[in-house]
This record gives C-alpha cells, structure tokens and sequence, in this order.
C-alpha cells in the first residue's frame, strides 16, 4: 500500500518554532529566496503554526501568514486538517508528536535527529506504515548544490570508483553565549545519546552513506571526548573512522565533530580511484582533481587553471549569496521542493525510509560502547 | 515595599537594585540559575529562575508589591532574541497572575518609534507613533515590539496596573561609545553624523526614574497606571559635543567622520536598487538600511517632561558627572554589568 498523491494546494502545518522553524516556514510561505519549480503559494497552503508559547504561534502564524496560531496538537490537527505536518520541536518529543500525528491522517516531514536510537525510527516507520502515511527525516544537506554535483560526478565516473569520504565539520557548540552552551538553560540536545553532537552526527552520517554508496561498514572506531571539559557536555568532539566494503572495493569513511577549531565549516572531501572532490557547505565551492583532456602530461595544468578560475567565479557567486540571504540552507528548500511535487505527484519522497534507518544504524553503532576508543 | 527585578545583576539591573536599597525597598533580584550570586546586602534576595522557562517562576514573585521587568536579550539570532526578551515576557506574566502580582513596570526602549514617520526635527515624545511594520528593523526592535504589546495586554487586564518605561540609549561603565555615535568597520569606527541630539540617559538617573515609576504604582491615588513614559536626561548633547566629552577623558576609537546626509543618500539608493532589482531579498549591513538608520541617527528632539511629571523624577547626573562616575566606576571596576540592555 501507498499512501494516495495529494491535491494541490496541499495543506501544510508547523510544530515547534524554534531557530530551524525560520526556514520551513520562509519555504512554506513562499518567501524563501529560492528557485522552486513552480511558485510555492499555489501548491501549498500554511493552515497553521502550533507552539506551546501562546505569543510565539501568533507571531509566528502572523509573520508568515498562517491561517491561524494554536498552543495544542491536538486543536491543530482537528481543526486545520493538515495533509503535511512539519515536526521541529525539540528531538526527545519527535516521538510522541509524530505519532500523534501520523495518526491523526497527516504525513510527518520531521527535522535530524528524528529519533534518540535506531530501534525507535523502526517502531515510528511502523506507526506510518500502519497509518499509510510517509514519514521523512529532513536529509537537507544532500540537497545543496554542490553535493548534488559530487552525486552526479560520482555517478558519471569522473573520479573513478570512490575509495574514501570524509566529513568535517566545525562549529564552537560550547560558546555559553550560544544556544548549545547556553548554562542557564541547558538545551534538550544534551539529553540525547550523542549529547550535542547529536544534534550534527545526522547530516555526517546520511552525507556518508549519500556518497560512498551501499557500503557494509564492518569496522567502526570512534574516539567521543570533551575537550572543552565543559560540565554541561557529554562530548564537545568525534574522531571516527568507518572502514568497509562497497561494489567497487574497500572504502573509507572519516567522520569528524570539532567544537574547538576555526572558522565554521562543513568540509566534505571525496577521493576516488581517478581522482578527488571538497567542497565547504558553509563556504560553498566545489574543487575537482580528475582526469582531464591532455593526458597525465597536461591533466595538473588544466586542473590548476579550471579550479583556479572556479574558486574565483565561486568567491564572487558567494558574495552575491550573502547579499541575497542564500545560506547553507538551499538544500532544505530544494528538498521540500521535491518533497512537495512528490506528494503532489503520488511519487516517493525524496529521503527514503531505507536512507533514515541507514543513517539511524550508524550512529547508534558510533555511539556503542564497545567502539568508543 | 517589596520589588522583583529581573535582569537584575546586568547593566541597568545592577543600578536599579542600588536605587530601590537607597529607598528602602526590599528587592527580590533575579538571578539566573548558573550564574554565581553576587554579593547581596540584606534586604536582597535572589530569585534563581531563567524566565525563559515557566519554572519556578510563580513561586519566586510571591509576596512581591511589585515587577520591574528589565531582562531582554540583546545579541544573538532572532530566534535567541524572541526567547530571552518576548517568551521571557510571556512566562513571567503569565507567572505573575499565577502569583496574584498585579503590578507592572514594564521597561521598553526608544526603539519601539516608528523613525521613518517622524520628520527630522520635530518633537519625539510619548504620543509619537511605534513601528507597525518593523520588517526592516533589527531584531532587537521586532523583538522589543512584540514586548511591549504583552505589556498592554497584561495592563489591560481587570485589577492589574502597568506603567510602559521607554528609555533612550543608556550610557554608562563599559557603554560609553554606543550605538547612537556610529559603527565599527575593522579596527577603526564611522562616525555618522554629528549635529543630531542624542537621546540618552545615564544609568544612574535611568534607574532612579524605574524605581519612582514603580513606587507610583503600588500608589492607589498615582495616576500612572496605563502611561507610557520617555526616560532622557536633562541638557541632551549633540554628537559632537558627546564624543568630544567622552574623548576629552578616555581612550576613544580612531574615527571616520561621514555627514549624515550622504550616509542617508547612499542607504537611500541601495534600498531602491534592492526594491527593483533584487526583489528586496538582499540584506545589507544595518548602517546601510534606512530603516535602521533612522533609527540611531535622524535628527529628533526630544523631551523628559511627562517623567517629571508623572514620576518628579530628576537626572541627579549631568553630562560631565556621568562620563566622570562612568569612567571612575571602570577603573575600580564596580557598576559593570552587560552595557546597553536598552538602547535604540
């Protein structure tokens, strides 16, 4: 059983207006500075915002032009009848919003981490199977420019079969002027098993998997730490590194959290047996060292020259983003973008129950005990 | 009298505290959960509650004669700013008629005016119009906004009493180069303008005005229930003559000095060209937004009358006494709090 395409305009709500909810709802509402397919305000319809603050879901139902604001679930999916509900409250109630839910009719587009353990995503896919509605994680990074290029690159061969995957990324999470390191009211984050690495240990697991491919990672080595030795945090760092088989031969994943270097980043690096991608979400660019027309005699020169001239067009194309308010989040519209046409259509979504539960083994095994060095 | 502070060890927190002691009131001071209690006399003490979170907030005001409410976020995303200033306004009010506290002095700021509405020159006081459309503001502003709406909401309510209190900039140890003078561009700073009257008010006499305000409410035969009230000191300088003052007396940035009228010029045409080029989706620094620029820079005058009337409150502190206690209070590194909770 499938569940069946939705009418346009598909009627959509929003639980939970935390700092992640700013982007859903400039999608939802149409105000997102972004190249959707069609215009959003004719497919979609923002029938309500629901916030347990009273003043936030009226802020926020006002600010984007919900048809209404309400403080209970239960109201809201009674009286608005959404078809899709955005879930983003914080991770430890994702199970018992969505539930309710999925069982009130309505499909779940739900923010990482979906669920604190891997058994958890299994009983809530369950929960939308025996309700025939679909359930997504919001996968979003997969969905920015230049990770969609390594796909395809990847696709089309232009560096041979991919050998290793490396992620990085780098944020001060410890700031106590941040929202993570926040002491005075300690954020929900803390309370998952990855601590607030937990709250990034998502986007570098699907991104692995995205990339390297079906991979059997039979040896997984990760060193958790708290370099900061800041009370409030489980862990500040991850070191891990996965090590497997894909169709193509061995591959190698190195997963990275650092709450201590600098600037922001979200490295990600691809190396295959031809050649070599990076790219920075944060600053976005995309380098390739492949093979190119002239041979191995002239194959550095014309990567020099063409990557030279990329890092240009790209630095100048990024100051347009930051004047236009293009942030690291494209990839979230175009994957709600998609999302939406594919419930419009009666099409898979976009972020598959075989991706989450891919994403979902991963971390639980990176958090086990036993590999923790 | 017995007073709840919230904000109550910051900048203007610290001062208001002091001036409710040198009164006689007892206080009962916010303090929030991880941060050490400061040093406290006897008729203090401290309420260990991040209003951010209802909890344990209706217990803490019980008993209370009445709430200044000073705590606001100032930095961080829109997002961190709608918590610390409009839900912490949401839960301690909504705590407050849990606890049966009924009066209200709600601290706002300058910002809240509507500043592309006002001509230049003219008169701003408590009747001048606030932003009904503050899209282009900073987000302090929206936040701020939406603030004091829950303050009129709440002082609408039966057997309830609010007094609005809109201060100008607050200068004072650790404030004295603000906002009102420019902005910083890499190590050196851009001093727009130089004629307009600032409107500010020392930290000292804007605490003394809070604390009147509410000893008028817990006073059944005041009639300042319902008012807003304008906080600015007496004598307001022009930017030229505050910079100099400041500068005569301490180490102040290497400045680039830019006339008004271009910097509004040039704010002017960027915002046109986004309106018909870009759509109105490019985002451009503060100074370079008329919105926002209005905002710290237009030339108003301004008046005190309404807080002396209402209030008889009087700045105890001119301008030269201000900078002087400022800058000695820095160097015995008393009177220090987080500068500029409240400003434009």
């Amino acid at each position: 059983m499938s569940p069946e395409r939705l009418q346009f305009p598909i009627r959509a709500a929003v639980v939970g207006s935390g700092a992640i909810s700013k982007e859903h709802l400039g999608f939802l509402s149409g105000r997102a500075a972004i190249r959707a397919s069609a215009p959003v305000e004719h497919r979609i319809r923002l029938v309500g915002v629901c916030d347990l603050s009273p003043v936030t879901a009226r802020y926020s139902a006002d600010e984007y032009g919900a048809d209404a604001g309400y403080t209970d679930l239960g109201e809201l999916l009674a009286e608005a009848r959404p078809d899709v509900v955005h879930v983003l409250t914080p991770p430890e109630t994702h199970v018992a919003v969505v539930t309710t839910c999925l069982e009130a009719g309505a499909h779940v587009i739900c923010e990482k981490p979906i669920t604190p353990t891997h058994r958890e995503l299994i009983e809530l896919l369950e929960v939308a199977r025996a309700n025939d509605r679909h359930l997504m994680e919001s996968h979003n990074y997969r969905f920015n420019r230049t990770v969609v290029e390594m796909r395809r690159a990847i696709d089309e061969g232009e560096i041979g079969a991919v050998r290793e995957v490396g992620i990085r990324v780098v944020l001060p999470v410890t700031d106590p002027a941040g929202r993570f390191g926040d002491p005075h009211l300690p954020n929900p984050i803390h309370r998952m098993p990855a601590g607030v690495v937990h709250d990034f240990i998502t986007h570098v697991t699907y991104l692995l998997r995205h990339l390297a491919g079906p991979v059997d990672f039979d040896r997984i080595a990760a060193a958790w730490s708290n370099h900061s030795e800041n009370p409030l945090f489980t862990w500040d760092d991850l070191d891990a590194i996965l090590i497997g088989r894909g169709d193509a031969g061995p591959v190698h994943g190195r997963l990275r959290f650092d709450a201590g270097a600098g600037p922001d980043t979200f490295a990600i690096e691809v190396r295959g047996s031809d050649g070599w991608m990076e790219t920075d979400l944060f600053q976005p660019y995309l380098r390739t060292v492949r093979p190119r027309p002239g041979g191995a005699l002239l194959s550095p020169i014309v990567n020099h020259l063409a990557n030279g001239w990329g890092l240009i067009d790209q630095g100048v194309r990024n100051v347009g983003r930051k004047i236009m308010q293009r942030g690291p989040y494209e990839g979230l519209y175009r994957m709600l973008d998609e999302t939406y046409l594919a419930l419009g259509a009666g099409r898979p979504l976009p972020v598959t129950a075989d991706d989450m539960l891919g994403a979902s083994e991963l971390i639980d095994r990176l958090v086990d005990e036993k590999v923790r060095l | 009298m017995k007073l709840y502070v919230t904000g109550a060890t910051g900048f203007v927190g610290s001062q208001v505290v002091a001036a409710a002691r040198a009164r006689g009131h007892d206080v009962v001071a916010v303090v929030r959960p991880a941060r050490p209690v400061p040093a406290l006399d006897d008729g203090v003490e401290p309420a260990r509650v991040d209003l951010r979170s209802r909890r344990g907030v209706a217990e803490s005001l019980a008993g209370v004669d009445a709430v200044i409410h000073l705590a606001a976020a100032k930095a961080g995303d829109f997002a961190t700013q709608f918590a610390g200033t409009v839900v912490a306004t949401e839960n301690l009010l909504t705590a407050m008629d849990e606890a049966g506290a009924t009066r209200l002095v709600g601290v706002s700021t300058f910002s809240v005016y509507d500043y592309r509405g006002i001509e230049p020159g003219t008169v701003l006081d408590e009747d001048s119009p606030i932003d009904r459309s503050p899209a282009l503001r900073d987000e302090y502003a929206r936040t701020k906004l939406v603030q004091e709406q829950l303050y009129r909401d709440f002082g609408d309510g039966d057997g309830r009493r609010c007094v609005i209190v809109r201060p100008g900039m607050i200068y004072g140890p650790g404030n004295l180069w603000h906002d009102l003078l420019g902005a910083g561009l890499g190590p050196r700073y851009l001093r727009i303008g130089s004629r307009a009257t600032l409107p500010i008010t020392y930290v000292e006499n804007c605490a003394d005005a809070i604390v009147l305000a509410a000893g008028r409410l817990a006073d059944p035969t005041s009639t300042i229930d319902g008012e807003v009230i304008n906080v600015v000191d007496d004598d307001l300088p022009t930017q030229e003559r505050y910079a100099q003052a400041v500068a005569a007396r301490t180490e102040v940035p290497r400045t680039i000095k830019l006339p008004w009228p271009v910097v509004r010029t040039v704010a002017d045409v960027l915002a046109l060209a986004n309106r018909r080029l870009l759509g109105g989706r490019a985002k451009f620094p503060g100074i370079a937004v008329p919105d926002r620029l209005d905002a710290r820079f237009k030339p108003l005058r301004y008046t005190n009358r309404k807080a002396k009337d209402l209030l008889g409150w009087e700045p105890r502190f001119d301008l030269d006494e201000a900078i002087e206690r400022s800058l000695a209070a820095e160097r015995a590194g008393s009177l220090a709090g987080s500068p500029a909770e409240h400003g434009r």
